[in-house]
């Protein structure tokens, strides 16, 4: 590595560690940091500096949230009967993108994944347990459809319906605007296992 | 840059920068081979459900040769295990599965008896949703193809018959113990499970599926012989300590 200024080299190595980000684009970021007005270099450090202080878990679902209990919990226009369960709190979003759910979430921080080492215990499944206490009518299982996400969601099914709690799963299948010919036989068998009356 | 095909069982993957997927998988003519699948992890990704883990799939790919990663370029899917790992102990079973062969096979070199003895259990644990005795075949099995399974008939220091109700057995000092030659901290194993394993290594899976396998069959022996894989490989395997953790 070619010998730069201790500060920058240090600059360089921080930003190694974010995902994605190898030597040349860790190079390429530290530069233009350096090249940038100083307020705009210190409103980035700061952004960094407020987020993780400011930034924690939601004591009720696990959601990242800068008040606790967050937004979804605390809001009085939200459905409290209806549970959404995500595997991380970014896919509230792509939920919440559809404005057609209005319930609560719960965070699980994850999918069961042997190979990851990530077991029940390590996944928020005693704190959703907890909260089916009060009142809650459904649970909405949103994990990915892959094969972790499916085992989450018959994992956690098989502790939630002898509680007489009504567990749904979305949607599993084709893509809208794919071509059915390129759906391989899972997917297409997913697909027509979940079909729907017109 | 030539494309490539061949038949391959998927191992594992690994989420790899916005969404791609690094993919670990056993080519049945070039062995453990890793790649990168462009665009696996989204909606509309061309590769759908083939890249799951222990998919029986026909992959195409380009092999660079100063490169690692190969990439894979088209996959078709042969015979899916999705349903079955969305039981935890099952899907655990072949997690197990994945974990071994990953660890044990070295990079691109070919096996076909470690490809159908992989597919073969995966199948068994399908067929049966009890993943015991499948795992238990493939872990004994799995130990005999790399060599290091111990004689199962002789004492590895006197070499007299192991006849004894149990014989003893330890990973730093190779081979089984009769009662006489055992040392400290060796591990017992009761001798039907040796006579389990014998069955194992001379009667098909689906043969020995059939009759009677009563839960904890040879436990002590797969005990061991897990602890013998980790002794090789120089790490623990992950999906072992799940599964004292479940109780599996």
């Amino acid at each position: 590595m070619p010998d730069f200024a201790e500060p920058i080299a240090r600059l360089i190595e921080e930003l190694k560690h974010l995902p994605g980000i190898g030597q040349k684009t860790a190079q390429r970021l530290a530069f233009h940091i350096l090249r940038a007005e100083p307020e705009e270099a210190l409103a980035l450090a700061q952004a960094i500096r407020d987020a993780k202080e400011k930034i924690r878990e939601c004591s009720v679902c696990n959601n990242i949230t800068d008040t606790d209990p967050c937004f979804y919990c605390t809001s009085a226009t939200r459905n409290r009967k209806t549970i959404c369960v995500v595997e991380e709190p970014n896919n509230i979003l792509a939920i919440e993108k559809t404005r057609q759910f209005s319930g609560l979430y719960h965070v699980l921080g994850g999918a069961l994944s042997p190979l990851q080492g990530v077991g029940p215990e390590q996944l928020k499944i005693k704190s959703l347990i907890e909260r089916l206490k009060g009142g809650v009518e459904e649970i909405i299982i949103a994990t990915n459809p892959n094969a972790e996400g499916e085992a989450t969601a018959v994992y956690i099914s098989k502790l939630i319906k002898p509680l007489g709690i009504r567990v749904t799963r979305i949607g599993v299948g084709i893509p809208v605007g794919s071509d059915l010919e390129y759906a391989d036989e899972i997917t297409m068998l997913k697909a027509i296992e979940g079909r729907r009356e017109l | 840059m030539p494309l490539r095909e061949s038949e391959a069982i998927v191992l594992r993957t690994y989420p790899l920068g916005e969404g791609d997927r690094l993919v670990s998988f056993l080519s049945r003519s070039l062995g453990r081979m890793r790649g990168v699948a462009a665009g696996a992890r989204r909606t509309k990704s061309r590769f759908g459900s083939t890249l799951e883990p222990l998919s029986y799939i026909r992959i195409w790919f380009f092999e660079r040769e100063t490169r690692d990663l190969v990439r894979v370029n088209q996959c078709e899917l042969i015979e899916s295990f999705l349903d079955v790992q969305s039981d935890y102990a099952c899907g655990l079973a072949l997690a197990q599965v994945s974990e071994i062969t990953e660890a044990v096979l070295p990079e691109r070199e070919a096996s076909d008896a470690v490809f159908r003895l992989v597919l073969l259990t995966a199948r068994a644990v399908k067929a049966t949703r009890k993943p015991e005795l499948p795992l238990a075949y493939f872990i004994l099995w799995t130990v005999k193809l790399a060599g290091w399974l111990p004689e199962l008939d002789r004492c590895a220091r006197c070499g007299g018959g192991l006849g004894g109700a149990k014989v003893y057995a330890s990973v730093a000092r190779h081979g089984l113990a009769c009662e006489k030659c055992r040392l400290p901290a060796m591990r017992p194993i009761v001798t039907e499970s040796l006579a389990a394993a014998k069955k194992m290594l001379s009667q098909r899976l689906d043969k020995l599926a059939e009759s009677a396998w009563p839960a904890g069959t040879a436990a002590d022996l797969t005990g061991h012989l897990l602890e013998l894989i980790e002794h090789q490989i120089e790490r623990k395997l992950t999906t072992r300590r799940m599964m004292m953790e479940s109780g599996a």
